[in-house]
């Protein structure tokens, strides 16, 4: 009896300790967040997001969600307007040279929440982290291949110093940036986060542990971070009284939920715990004919790449282009997807990049249909030339897809679609997690693959610069002399100096794209989601930020 | 005994060894990378590769990560928080855990504990059926689905409690959660304490302290219930194994900053030394657990001490 006793005194320690343990940690993280806890705000806007903040270092942040969040408490030399033009932020006015190449900014008084001010140094100490190889930044390309910032290439290669980087502080109020071409999107790069200041002295003080609390960031914009755990999935800002531009902001501040199961993320909404939340397709049918329901594009462009290189078949354009005028876009995005994504009929989505012409790059949706719209007979047509040309009468095609909802049932459609049309074609599909899809591609192990792309900066070049010979993201290998002339040309050569020849070019490029069927695009992608009614003034952009809360407005 | 117990934690740390490089190996072969793999190119992954050093050979790396986690050194994230020490993440993150894990541990053990005594004492009657319907719902029916039906009554329709977890109000946000979590412990508890209580009540020695004189409560809880909890002991080490495995999903439906959250996402964006890190950790957990079982068997019953001292 006596080793029961024992046995019962021990189950209970077990217990007891479990408990034990288990209270003080609660209390603890309940100490925690007290200590950091959001003054209580009247119109606090509450966001939810599908994934954490990655990193609230601006040259270090990759991803769009960290994006959103360092904009909400840091301003760049330029902002974005609701269209996604660059206007004045930081900088208060600018000047170019007539070559284009070489940029001066003003900024105006702006202070950091530390209370000293915002200067040219900032921008230069920012910049200069961004392209140190030692801290190997994922997006220094932003400044080299893409800002074409002098000497920025060679210092990420390790050629030269980073001090050596085209940017210069004349004055604490003047910025000089030398670029190596004139680069026509330039100013909008301004409002990327990888380009925004890092006050030196606040970073060198808080050395590693930058960015890891509310304490050790700082903000020069319309708000101020001040609730933030590491990975945390919950976050808070308030409005910053002395933003330079504070009159104009309007909410007291944003708490952001992380919250990754759709579900619970809809009825927290219902529930009056969220003002905007994003939904998945199956969710879309609930709330079709809500008047919150909204469809925001989100700049992605689904297409399927052909490996052009590797597969015999696909070699063979008439096969290519029966593959794509197979495709029926409408039956797709209307009756398979239903979250508001729009076919495409460009190899460059629409609403993300303005001509000197005012109007979209995409907008004429009708272009080039005749080499991309559906078009039984004539894809059969097509289909047919080429399997006499191969000398076959059947073929095997196998397409990888990610392990997704939304590209799972496009494939399937897609499969559909082509074997009802093409007589003799058969499609496997190959479903793998999204990085295995997009190591095969970058391996050459696929032959056909359905794929997206989201631009990274406002110009078709963000697509069109992908399919020249050689470019890490062709992964078709495709290869056209001529399409490769007029990309050079639009980027470094004279018709880069000349805005409106540079977007006719850019056509001309867009064209042979199509006509050589080097992708067959499928859908601009939109994100389904839920916005209140009580707020307004949210501007959604498919590229760099994806949602600026500045003028937002939440009435009671 | 000693012999015993040395014998018994010398294996567990080889264990763990094991355990971390077969981790490191099965790292190696997922696809992709932390990086941002669609707009990277060769060189600048190249780049990325050599700064953390994961260029070099699996076992290279497994020396340097065992020699530097003997230092208390995990790495930082590659991608979940970028650069941040795995120990400041996990730090955060575990005692949420391990709070919501305990309430749900206690509470499994003592719903069921009394469950398991109603359905014995009451044995075929309407009260032992209802039991038993329980217990098969609570052990068939896995944690989630429990969590999101509970999630949508109480949260959602009657608003008692949070749907998504809240710091501000841990404790009134862990019970949902730790609900969801117990209810397998909990009915297995009482299966298994009805069954005990069954067997011992049917027992010699009750019989003589029955004809004793002894009743009523006292016979109860002083001679059959002590004696039905040894082997109790035993099921519930596992089960607050099985509890951090659930754990991974409830936390998800909660939005509950805790480690099993972070383990899923850590895997899926392939934050190599936050999956390492975590997964050593639950091993670690793991093996402890059965470590104390092991002992505390050991302690209870002489024969397995005995028989391993002989050995």
């Amino acid at each position: 009896m006596k080793k029961s006793i024992l046995a019962l005194v021990l189950a209970m320690t077990m217990i007891a300790g479990l408990v034990g343990c288990g209270s003080s940690g609660g209390g603890k993280a309940e100490d925690s967040t007290q200590a950091a806890a959001p003054a209580a705000g009247g119109s606090d806007l509450k966001v939810m997001i599908e994934t954490g903040v990655e990193s609230l270092d601006p040259q270090v942040a990759t991803d769009g969600t960290s994006f959103e969040f360092i904009a909400n408490y840091t301003d760049g030399l330029m902002q974005m307007d609701a269209d996604g033009q660059p206007i004045p932020a930081i900088a208060e006015s600018y000047e170019v040279s007539e070559d284009g190449t070489e940029y001066t900014f003003h900024l105006r008084d702006a202070k950091w929440s530390n209370g000293t001010p915002v200067t040219a140094a900032d921008f230069v100490f920012a910049w200069q982290r961004a392209v140190d190889p030692a801290l190997s930044s994922e997006y220094s390309y932003m400044l080299s291949d893409i800002g074409q910032i002098a000497n920025a290439a060679e210092i990420i290669a390790g050629e030269k110093d980073k001090s050596e980087l085209g940017v210069t502080a004349v004055d604490d109020k003047t910025l000089k940036v030398v670029l190596n071409v004139p680069v026509s999107y330039f100013l909008s790069l301004m409002y990327f986060p990888t380009y925004y200041p890092m006050n030196e002295e606040f970073f060198n003080s808080v050395g590693d542990n930058y960015g890891t609390s509310a304490d050790t960031v700082l903000s020069n914009g319309a708000f101020i971070v001040d609730d933030y755990t590491v990975a945390g999935n919950a976050l808070h800002l308030t409005k910053n009284p002395d933003y330079w531009d504070a009159d104009r902001v309007q909410l007291s501040g944003i708490s952001y939920q992380v919250i990754q199961d759709s579900q619970q993320a809809l009825m927290s909404y219902q529930n009056g715990d969220l003002d905007t939340t994003l939904i998945n397709g199956d969710q879309v049918d609930q709330v079709q004919g809500s008047e919150e329901f909204q469809a925001i594009g989100a700049g992605y462009l689904w297409y399927v790449s052909p490996n052009i290189d590797a597969v015999d078949a696909l070699k063979n354009l008439n096969i290519r282009m029966a593959l794509t005028m197979a495709i029926d876009r409408e039956t797709i995005t209307k009756d398979v997807l239903k979250d508001g994504s729009n076919p495409s009929y460009r190899a460059v989505p629409m609403d993300f990049c303005t001509g000197p012409d005012g109007k979209d790059f995409s907008e004429d949706q009708e272009m080039h249909k005749d080499v991309c719209s559906f078009d039984a007979a004539k894809a059969a047509d097509f289909w047919k030339k080429g399997l006499e040309e191969l000398g076959m009468d059947s073929l095997e095609l196998e397409m990888i897809v990610d392990d997704d909802d939304a590209p799972k049932k496009v494939s399937t459609v897609l499969k559909e679609q082509w074997e009802t049309t093409l007589p003799g074609l058969t499609v496997t599909l190959r479903t793998e997690p999204k990085k295995q899809r997009v190591e095969d591609m970058q391996d050459g192990n696929f032959q056909l693959a359905l794929t997206r792309w989201g631009p990274d900066y406002a110009d078709p070049m963000t697509y069109l610069g992908m399919w020249v010979t050689g470019n890490d993201n062709n992964y078709g290998l495709w290869s056209n002399e001529e399409y490769d002339a007029i990309i050079t040309e639009c980027t470094i050569g004279k018709t880069a100096m000349d805005a409106e020849e540079r977007w006719a070019e850019l056509f001309k490029a867009e064209e042979i794209v199509l006509n050589e069927a080097v992708i067959f695009p499928i859908y601009g992608q939109c994100n389904a989601e839920m916005l209140s009614s009580k707020v307004t003034g949210i501007e959604f952009h498919p590229v760099a930020l994806n949602r600026v809360y500045k003028n937002a407005v939440k009435s009671e | 005994m000693k012999k015993y117990v040395a014998k018994r934690v010398i294996t567990a740390v080889f264990t763990l060894l094991v355990i971390l490089l077969v981790l490191f190996i099965l790292m190696q072969l997922m696809p992709g990378s932390p990086f941002n793999d669609e707009k990277l190119t060769a060189d600048q992954k190249a780049a990325l590769y050599a700064k953390y050093g994961l260029d070099q050979p699996v076992v290279i790396q497994f020396g340097r990560y065992v020699l530097n986690m003997l230092r208390g050194d995990f790495g930082v994230s590659y991608k979940i928080s970028k650069n941040t020490p795995i120990a400041q993440l996990i730090a955060v993150r575990l005692p949420v855990s391990i709070a919501i894990g305990g309430y749900a541990v206690a509470l499994g053990a003592l719903v069921g504990l009394i469950l398991g005594l109603i359905a014995a004492l009451r044995r075929d009657t309407i009260l032992d059926t209802l039991c038993t319907v329980i217990s098969v719902i609570g052990v068939s029916v896995p944690s989630y689905v429990f969590a999101l039906a509970l999630s949508f009554q109480f949260g959602y329709k009657w608003h008692l409690f949070p749907m998504l977890y809240n710091t501000a109000e841990a404790l009134n946000s862990s019970v949902l959660p730790s609900v969801s979590l117990s209810m397998f412990t909990m009915a297995s508890i009482a299966r298994f304490t009805r069954t005990e209580m069954l067997e011992v009540m049917g027992s010699e020695y009750m019989l003589l302290a029955e004809s004793k004189g002894i009743s009523g409560g006292a016979l109860i809880f002083r001679h059959a219930l002590r004696n039905a909890l040894i082997p109790i002991i035993t099921v519930l080490a596992p089960l607050i194994v099985d509890l951090m495995t659930g754990s991974l999903v409830v936390e998800k439906i909660f939005s509950i900053p805790g480690v099993g959250s972070l383990l899923v996402n850590a895997i899926q964006s392939n934050d190599y030394n936050v999956v390492i890190s975590l997964s050593f950790i639950y091993s670690a957990l793991y093996i402890a657990i059965m470590l104390v079982v092991d002992i505390l068997y050991g302690i209870i019953d002489p024969r397995i001490r005995l028989a391993k001292d002989d050995a």
